[in-house]
């Protein structure tokens, strides 16, 4: 409300006291003026520009990708510096002066720029790690959900209801190609993270599927699949250079099967199962993360737990217990082993993350944005 | 986007101070009045027994039949302060009233229930209001005496008969911005015994108004693709276009021996495109984001009177075919489906209802009503492990079963009381005894200053998608429940003489908890599921105010305010430690909402202003003041200008319509624009037929 809007109520508000005498004379009259008195602040001015704001973030923190609500357009990123336990939320916004979107998914950091996966607004911001500034954008895309480079000239963006994953070229911010997904409709399409190999990028294939795809980055094919169980969510590459990925085994009534869920650990030489470690029927595994030497993995499972890559069987107790509410994402610090966990609360609330040390002890505990579902690393 | 909060109060401060200023005046105009022989008028009809204690908004028929491009969603804006969630122009438009969810709002249409029985919601947006005779608003345990699970209150709407005779017309031609057209075309005849009336509304409109996009900006590069400048973009509203088309025939009969017979049949066909969040970067043309239905309403009723009783009769029927498509273009005419959804959705519809006078004090009555639903829903586009195409969804049958029986006792004419006893049936769910209990009493005739009073309890069972949708319905939920208060006092004085006025307003104080309140929730496997979570305590204010005057033979003033206060706090448990929900408002349900219309008649022209102001609503559970996490308050204004000419052959009225007066720049909903100042242009022609 400007002052000028107030001065000009106030100047109404005494024209009706100076016409009480006429309104005496004159109830109808009396009832227009004081109705216009209601009228005229009704004028609404919604100032929605905002100064962008200068960051100079430090070299080593964490991204923290908040979803928001589907169709609400209120993903934010947060950026949390792990030396002084200082979280700044809301960044994009408040470094561009434009929202981020609607969905935001993941994030992949490289060389100095962020690049932002914003699932339901078509889009890839790329930003300065460092001021948050966005310094190009990605468009054209069908439902992006993570961006994975093969070189500085060529990436690959995974999506959802599309069978074709894409390519892009992260100098001119352009999809350059397409990497057709054999065995899979537009429909039911979905493909999700990637991880490098040699010259071999590995992918899973989510929702309504099963199988974690092999692509030859020198011909943008896919080379081979290998079927592992009902709907791999996460895919992550521990010390061996052996792949794991974890299924959530679908759900009950789903026609496209419902199974135990497992974690499957897979040999990339040969692209067969190496070892499957078998939930409980009914479970939701989710999340699968890979410490920095890519000794343990690390996933949710209600509880958050971790395994050393070696070990023969699951382990008996977790390393955070369950708090009675929802752990939405998981990371562990590249460099110290801490462990981050986002606890969604309702989905309609800032989240919060607990962070813990590489044994379970809690360090420190901060409110994100709405969904805090995704995480990247800003490394010195 | 400012967060300081200052202004707003002293802004309500400010209109406080002017309901106050205009009270002082007409205090004192009565006065003047008075003291040059103002009689005032004493109404001495006793108040119909069926009403007693009953909390009640009726609707101007005059706002109803205001212009044809408008829907039931707009004149709940308008003229009531239920806050109405609406996702744009001619888009999804959902209510919360008392500060409930949009599914606790249950919705009649001449005594059958609308509301989707796969959401529980009604969208307003696709009720025209031309279409609706009589519309009334119960409030909280008002709603019993018709239904149960209307835990914020029911809608109640219905058609009637015209009561003309011979033959009638009316053509209404609306043109307006974005290319809007909105046609109306009334046929109807009418004699002693029988009246038919035949209407029709195709409304169709692009819907690109323009909006600045405040979300987004457009990035300007060098030729290495560096940003070198950025600005928030003027847009269109993308994929926003829509065409609508509603026919609408009724038979009465009346056999002038206390029975009449009706039938009323509704079919709607819709074909909206869902508009584009102003976040998305994605081309319009690439993308087809569109929502087809196919509804058919009808209706039959007897009813039969006599001197002490009358008893009523209905069976219906409720077909709705939806279709959702969300298609992408992936080369040049080639378009890929991501989602196909179908639902479909047969409703049959039984009532009956009988009342009995018994003797000045007693008024006695009973109802039981069943709605059979069978619904099918499902997603197209799943394909099995073997490459054969499976569908997602439920194919259910479901009866639901209500009956209730009612005491009104008055024993003296001032005092009124009124028990009512809902049971209800939803599949194999019974609901526990829905009891209400009404009292008004008359305090003073001078003024009918009266007070009322009423408590119930009431149960809103879960909706279908909530127990059955694939993939994520709970059938475990349990029913949303919760005790509702309210409390009081209306008057009503009117004068005939030098210058005759009505002048009515009501207050009334509300206070209900509704336990198990469901919301639905992600999961880790990336689909929502509904769970019982909250304690949701929803109490407050609702005040209306209505003046009519007359000045002179030539001029007419009606003005009609309404103010409503709905805190709506989340009282359940918190879900973590770190939950910071509890003790807030809801999201999207506004604190304090308020309206105001005012109409000016001289001869036959008439000038109409209508005002609407929401307070700020929270978009997260915790309040929080981010810079996402609020949507600023907002007023709309309105005005209609319209004149009448009486031809010979014809009558004609000439209306231009003005929304949103001042060009406001707001938003209803996060990431959903709204158009700025827009105008439409009305003709209506009524030939004038030979009486038989």
């Amino acid at each position: 409300m400007t002052v000028m809007r107030m001065n000009k109520i106030y100047a109404t508000i005494k024209t009706c006291i100076a016409h009480r005498q006429s309104c005496i004379m004159h109830p109808a009259s009396c009832i227009v003026n004081c109705a216009l008195c209601i009228v005229l602040t009704g004028c609404m001015s919604w100032d929605y520009e905002l100064d962008d704001e200068t960051f100079d973030a430090p070299a080593h923190g964490l991204f923290i990708i908040n979803e928001g609500c589907f169709q609400y357009g209120n993903a934010t990123l947060s950026f949390y510096d792990p030396q002084n336990s200082n979280i700044e939320n809301e960044v994009f916004l408040r470094a561009n002066g434009m929202k981020l979107g609607d969905v935001a998914q993941s994030m992949t950091v490289r060389d100095g720029k962020g690049w932002i996966v914003v699932n339901n607004s078509h889009v890839i911001f790329a930003i300065d790690v460092d001021t948050f500034k966005e310094i190009g954008r990605i468009e054209n895309l069908t439902s992006p959900r993570c961006i994975h480079f093969v070189s500085d000239e060529k990436a690959y963006v995974t999506q959802l209801w599309d069978n074709r994953i894409f390519i892009v070229d992260p100098r001119r911010y352009e999809v350059t190609g397409y990497i057709e997904v054999p065995d899979m409709d537009m429909e039911t399409g979905s493909t999700e993270q990637m991880v490098s190999i040699g010259r071999y990028v590995y992918c899973n294939c989510w929702s309504y599927q099963n199988r974690i795809l092999k692509i030859d980055t020198e011909t943008d094919r896919v080379v081979d699949c290998l079927t592992v169980g009902i709907q791999p969510n996460s895919l992550v590459v521990d010390r061996n250079n052996k792949l794991w990925t974890i299924t959530d085994g679908g759900y009950d009534g789903s026609p496209y099967g419902h199974e135990t869920p497992s974690l499957f650990r897979i040999d990339p030489e040969t692209f067969s199962i190496e070892k499957e470690f078998r939930f409980r029927p009914g479970q939701s595994p989710s999340e699968l993360n890979v410490n920095g030497d890519g000794s343990r993995v690390y996933w949710i499972n209600d509880d958050v737990w971790q395994m050393d890559v070696d070990a023969v069987r699951l382990p008996v107790s977790p390393l955070i217990r369950y708090r009675s509410t929802k752990y939405y994402g998981l990371t562990v610090d590249p460099l110290s082993g801490d462990v981050y966990v986002g606890d969604a609360i309702d989905y309609q609330q800032q989240g919060i993350i607990y962070r813990y040390t590489s044994s379970g002890e809690p360090i420190d505990s901060f409110y994100a944005g709405v969904s805090p579902g995704s995480f990247s690393w800003k490394l010195k | 986007m400012r967060l300081n909060s200052i202004p707003y109060i002293v802004h309500h401060a400010l209109i406080l101070l002017c309901i106050v200023l205009c009270a002082l005046c007409i205090q004192s105009g009565n006065a003047q009045s008075r003291s040059t022989g103002l009689s005032e008028v004493v109404v001495w009809g006793r108040r119909p027994m069926k009403e007693i204690g009953v909390q009640k908004t009726v609707f101007d028929s005059l706002a109803l039949k205001e212009n044809i491009a408008l829907s039931m969603a707009d004149i709940l804006t308008f003229n009531s302060s239920v806050f109405v969630k609406s996702y744009g122009r001619a888009t999804l438009s959902t209510v919360a009233f008392r500060g409930t969810s949009p599914s606790h709002t249950q919705v009649t249409w001449n005594g059958m229930r609308i509301n989707n029985p796969m959401l529980g919601m009604t969208d307003f947006s696709t009720i025209p209001s031309f279409f609706i005779d009589n519309a009334s608003l119960l409030h909280g345990s008002s709603s019993v005496n018709e239904t149960g699970g209307g835990l914020g209150g029911l809608v109640k709407l219905s058609t009637s008969p015209e009561n003309r005779h011979g033959f009638s017309s009316q053509y209404v031609q609306g043109i307006g911005s974005f290319s809007t057209f909105d046609e109306f075309l009334r046929l109807g005849y009418g004699n002693d015994h029988w009246q038919m009336s035949t209407r029709a509304v195709y409304s169709s409109s692009p819907n690109d108004y323009k909006y600045v996009n405040h979300d987004k900006k457009v990035n300007i590069y060098d030729d290495d693709k560096n940003i070198i400048g950025q600005y928030h973009p003027t847009e269109r509203n993308r994929s926003g276009a829509y065409k609508d088309l509603h026919v609408m025939q009724e038979v009465y009969y009346d056999t002038r021996g206390g029975d009449r017979f009706g039938l009323s049949a509704w079919y709607i066909s819709s074909n909206r495109e869902l508009p584009m969040l102003t976040t998305d970067y994605g081309d319009e043309r690439d993308f087809e984001n569109r929502q087809r239905e196919h509804t058919f309403r009808g209706v039959l009723s007897w009813n039969r009177s006599r001197d002490t009783w009358r008893t009523t009769v209905r069976g219906g029927y409720i077909n709705t075919r939806m279709a959702y498509d969300y298609r992408r273009e992936v080369t040049q005419d080639l378009w890929a489906d991501m989602t196909r959804s179908r639902s479909r959705v047969n409703t049959f519809f039984g009532r009956a209802e009988g009342e009995y006078a018994a003797g000045r004090k007693w008024f006695l009555s009973a109802d039981v009503s069943a709605h059979q639903h069978f619904v099918r829903s499902e997603d197209k586009n799943v394909i099995q492990q073997n490459g054969d195409k499976a569908i997602v969804g439920y194919d259910k049958g479901c009866v639901e079963l209500s009956g209730s029986v009612s005491a009104k006792w008055q024993p003296v004419d001032r005092l009124g009381m009124s028990l009512v006893l809902r049971e209800e049936m939803f599949g194999d769910r019974v609901a526990p005894l829905i009891p209400a209990l009404f009292v008004d009493g008359l305090l003073s005739r001078r003024g009918n200053l009266m007070v009322k009073a009423s408590v119930s309890k009431n149960h809103k069972f879960p909706t279908l998608n909530d127990m059955y949708f694939l993939p994520g319905g709970n059938p475990d939920l349990r029913n949303e429940s919760g005790w509702t208060y309210d409390a009081g006092a209306s008057f009503n004085v009117a004068s005939t003489d030098v210058l005759p006025f009505t002048l009515s307003g009501e207050a009334t104080w509300f206070d209900s908890r509704i336990d198990d309140w469901i919301i639905w929730l992600p999961t880790p496997k990336g689909f929502f599921s509904p769970r019982n979570v909250k304690t949701v305590h929803a109490y407050g204010i609702e005040t209306r105010l209505n003046l009519a005057l007359k000045p002179s033979a030539d001029w007419l003033v009606d003005i009609n305010g309404s103010y409503s206060w709905t805190p709506s706090i989340n009282e359940g448990e918190k879900m973590s430690p770190a939950d910071q929900s509890v003790g807030k408002q809801l999201p999207y349900v506004p604190k304090r909402s308020a309206s105001l219309t005012g109409r000016l008649s001289w001869k036959s022209w008439c000038f109409l202003y209508k005002w609407a102001y929401y307070s700020e609503r929270y978009t997260m559970s915790s309040n929080d003041y981010t810079l996402s996490g609020r949507l600023p308050e907002y007023f709309m204004s309105n005005i209609t200008l319209e004149k009448a000419l009486s031809l010979k052959p014809v009558d004609l009225q000439f209306k231009l319509a003005v929304n949103n007066l001042f060009n406001e720049d707001y938003l209803s909903v996060l990431s959903r624009p709204m158009p700025g100042i827009n105008f439409e242009f009305f003709v209506a022609i009524t030939p004038k037929f030979r009486l038989n």
